[in-house]
């Protein structure tokens, strides 16, 4: 009996991450033709469109980089943790802690100046985002309470709040008793670049950059870079663990509600229970992808902004959209297998002697 | 319980292992080792730490695979390829770190991996107890194994094999976790099912302990037998304490004596905990002078880790006080030791003292990345310039700065690390195994670098276990054992013997001699 088992390569095979997630698009592209096949479409047309309606035109590439900057954001807010080690699965919930934040921002300042009222809008976001994480990263520095439990608890907590929101005290009173808050101030949308690309990308981007930066040039980064490898080197080096805990977990928590506060302003009208619509749990697999690194959420964030838009377009063809998710954790699934196979190889077992079988032959 | 898969044939020996081999990179663990095991009787399996005593026990246990050699098992031949194959064939081991679940009552804990398909708790408790009783041990099937003190998690992992009718159990350092009378209650419990016809294999270097409890002994050294089923009750134990140190003189050279200063480190009674709550040792004193290097003595796990580890600041001290250079450092922090001129070369180099994950520049920094800052940034071209520096000076060979560290050797990683901390100019240096693992050269180059510091006026401790190297190049040897103690030698002169007696046994044997 052969039994196939992973043996460690003594070298990784070349080309590293950016071969494994294409090997993970690949392996997702023949999955999806199969399941399309099945259920009666032709692939080819379906996958012509997934691309016309993602990166075909400039009004494609508006819809695909308007959706890769919440998801590079929340990549990026699940990266910085997890360069120090630890896992922020609560990305969801301060993505709608920003939005509640922004909302009440634009509640008060009706009548501010554009500039101002967005402006105020994305601290009051970052904020938002940063008291949501607050409870976990107290509850880990002080008492090493896991923050993958509080952290994921606390997206519950954060979508009910809003469900109180919009039913309740912030209920249009023009709604005609629907649940709907308020439309927001026009004043309070970001301006658009080009197409409908909004403004958000370049504070996407400004934001990823510097976060790159300081993990990986700053002493700031260098002491979190140290505490992810090894928490018994950091002691040695007298690096304080818990203040150091405390403030990545908040910090991460602040850039996932700058993408709620951004996503407000951009492009929803108003809150809406929906407003963080999977982002945060779209981030952490857009950080496994960029292997927790800060430097690359971006790219990753934008090819996983392209499956997600053609997966939406082709519902038209008649196609569920739920292939495009079973797409997107195709990719997943593929890129991890691809990492891990550069990596390992697979041997099969030589010893074929078999215990029992040679018990049962006295 | 399930019936035991094979029949016991006449064969006296539970156990045979003939010439068994089994090297890992770098090092030859066993070299030809025999064992034998007579059925129903506790076998004593000495050694020091590295004899290849737990080596050995893994690949019986079914962990590893020999390289060569013969596993007869009553007189089967037996390859095992798995802990499973070898737990059917009979044989159970209890590791040094449980592998048990601390949410799981005791009962589920035992019928753990074997559980039936419907679980009747009660029924299984109750049947857990009677086997529990057979054999006294005293434990509650009911209860969460998370209240249980690690004594009593013992009895829970010994139960766990009994369950799988294990006819040979494998007992690796059982004592390490137990209090003195919970020592003679494990004693009672392995005579009972020796009675049962079962056969025991006992870990371990306490010698007044397995006098005590076992039968017969083997002795491992450097990967060989050199002493097999010795009678315990008619050995002497300087005999087999001098079988397990050996008595080679030492041949290399003793490097020139040197003028101690004055005092620089002084210990007044410090004690610590260790990691599980015990006490690792305690009123702990003694001093160390600039100029000389200082060994301490000892096997693994007699509170040697926790005492680097509470001069570096690393563990807090539960009384006493550390002064160094006449200045109370008992509560100050790594870095302020650090800073004050005291060097710590920890045992785990991979792990403590280097950061895996990060490349050898991030290493080589550790130390001063916060000299090396303008404004927040680490300038980098003045901390690659530091790293070659390092790696030039202390002969660190690498290939890429900024390749992860985890790709160098373990002489290599070694040297990083001690150039590093030795560039800091310390004037007490902590050196915890500093050349464990390490090939010839390496060995070599690490001790002499400690010799020159030591000649340059610094104060070293030297953690080792090996006593070669502690009695070629300290200048005085303390010898540490259950935390204490145990004796103040003067390795020129010293007989390699009565330091391997005071090592290896407690107080009341050193009163015999």
């Amino acid at each position: 009996m052969r039994q196939p088992r992973l043996s460690l390569r003594e070298q990784p095979l070349p080309g590293g991450q950016p071969l494994a997630f294409g090997a993970g698009l690949l392996i997702a592209l023949i999955v999806g033709t199969l399941l399309l096949l099945a259920a009666g479409h032709d692939p080819l047309k379906i996958y012509s469109r997934m691309f016309e309606a993602s990166l075909g035109d400039p009004d494609a590439w508006a819809k695909t980089i308007n959706r890769a900057v919440p998801l590079g954001l929340a990549g990026l807010a699940v990266a910085v943790a997890g360069s120090m080690g630890l896992w922020n699965i609560g990305a969801e919930g301060q993505i709608m802690a920003g939005a509640i934040a922004a909302a009440w921002v634009a509640r008060i300042g009706g009548d501010w100046p554009g500039i101002i009222l967005i402006s105020m809008m994305l601290i009051a976001a970052i904020g938002g985002g940063g008291v949501l994480a607050l409870g976990p990263a107290l509850a880990r520095a002080k008492l090493g309470v896991n923050e993958i439990i509080t952290t994921l608890m606390l997206n519950e907590v954060a979508i009910r709040l809003v469900q109180w929101l919009i039913h309740g005290p912030w209920k249009d009173p023009d709604s005609f008793n629907f649940p709907l808050a308020p439309m927001l101030p026009d004043q309070a949308r970001l301006p658009t670049l080009f197409s409908r690309t909004h403004f958000g990308l370049l504070i996407a981007v400004a934001v990823i950059v510097i976060a790159s930066v300081a993990v990986r040039y700053t002493a700031w980064g260098y002491e979190l870079r140290i505490a992810g490898s090894s928490e018994a080197t950091a002691r040695y080096s007298g690096i304080s663990l818990s203040k150091k805990i405390l403030t990545v977990l908040v910090l991460s928590g602040a850039i996932a509600g700058l993408a709620g506060g951004i996503e407000l302003t951009g492009t929803a009208d108003r809150l809406t229970e929906t407003i963080s619509n999977g982002f945060g749990f779209a981030g952490i697999i857009v950080a496994a992808l960029a292997l927790m690194r800060p430097s690359g959420v971006a790219v990753v964030a934008l090819l996983f902004g392209a499956v997600q838009i053609g997966g939406q377009s082709i519902q038209t063809l008649g196609v569920s959209s739920s292939v495009s998710t079973i797409l997107q954790a195709f990719v997943l699934f593929g890129a991890i297998g691809a990492g891990v196979l550069s990596r390992y190889r697979i041997v099969l077992d030589a010893n074929t002697r078999s215990i029992k079988k040679e018990m049962s032959d006295d | 319980m399930n019936q035991a898969p094979f029949s016991i044939n006449d064969s006296a020996l539970a156990v045979e292992l003939s010439d068994v081999w089994k090297s890992f990179p770098g090092v030859t663990a066993n070299a030809g080792v025999n064992l034998s095991v007579r059925t129903g009787s506790i076998h004593a399996l000495l050694g020091e730490n590295g004899a290849g005593k737990s080596t050995l026990m893994n690949i019986l246990a079914g962990v590893y695979r020999p390289d060569s050699g013969e596993l007869r098992i009553h007189g089967q031949s037996q390859q095992f390829r798995n802990p499973a194959d070898a737990l059917s064939a009979g044989i159970g081991m209890v590791h040094q770190e449980f592998r048990l679940i601390p949410s799981f009552s005791v009962a589920e804990n035992v019928i753990l991996g074997s559980a039936p398909r419907v679980l009747r708790t009660k029924q299984v408790e109750l049947k857990v107890s009677e086997l529990a009783e057979r054999f006294g041990l005293k434990v509650d099937p009911s209860q969460p194994l998370w209240q249980l003190s690690m004594g009593e998690r013992q009895k829970v992992e010994i139960l766990k094999i009994l369950w799988r009718n294990a006819q040979v159990l494998i007992l690796d350092e059982p004592t390490t976790v137990l209090t003195p009378s919970e020592v003679d209650e494990l004693g009672e419990i392995l005579t009972k099912m020796a009675d049962d016809g079962r056969s025991i294999i006992f870990i371990s270097h306490k010698l007044h302990e397995v006098s005590g409890i076992c039968d017969e002994a083997t002795v491992l050294r450097q990967g060989k037998t050199v002493a097999s089923a010795l009678p315990i009750e008619s050995t002497d134990q300087r005999e087999l304490a001098q079988l397990m140190v050996g008595t080679s003189a030492s041949t290399a050279d003793r490097p020139e004596p040197n003028t101690p200063g004055a005092p620089v480190l002084k210990l007044n009674g410090l004690s610590t905990l260790g990691d599980r709550g015990l006490e690792a040792f305690s009123n702990l004193s003694f001093q160390v002078n600039a100029g000389e290097i200082i060994g301490i003595a000892g096997v693994a796990g007699n509170g040697q880790r926790e005492l680097a580890d509470v001069i570096a600041g690393l563990r807090p001290s539960t009384s006493g006080s550390l002064l160094m250079n006449d200045a109370d450092i008992t509560d100050a922090s790594p870095q302020f030791r650090f800073r004050s001129g005291l060097a710590y070369i920890p045992e785990d180099r991979l792990g403590v003292g280097l950061a895996p994950r990060l490349s050898i520049t991030d290493n080589a920094i550790l130390r001063v990345y916060r000299q090396q800052r303008r404004g927040p940034f680490i300038l980098a071209e003045k901390a690659l310039a530091y790293c070659k520096d390092i790696v030039q000076r202390f002969g660190v060979r690498s290939a890429d700065f900024n390749g992860p560290i985890a790709a160098l050797s373990g002489g290599n990683l070694q040297r990083l690390l001690v150039g590093r901390e030795l560039d800091g100019q310390p004037s007490v240096i902590v050196a915890s195994q500093p050349t464990r693992g390490l090939d010839v050269q390496g060995v070599k180059a690490i001790q002499e670098l400690l010799i020159e510091q030591r000649n340059s006026g610094v104060a070293v401790i030297m953690i080792s276990e090996d006593l070669d190297e502690l009695l070629t190049i300290a200048d005085r040897l303390l010898v540490m054992e259950s935390g204490i103690i145990r004796g103040e030698f003067d390795p020129r002169t010293a007989s390699r013997d009565a330091v391997g007696i005071a090592m290896l046994s407690d107080g009341q044997a050193m009163t015999e001699i």
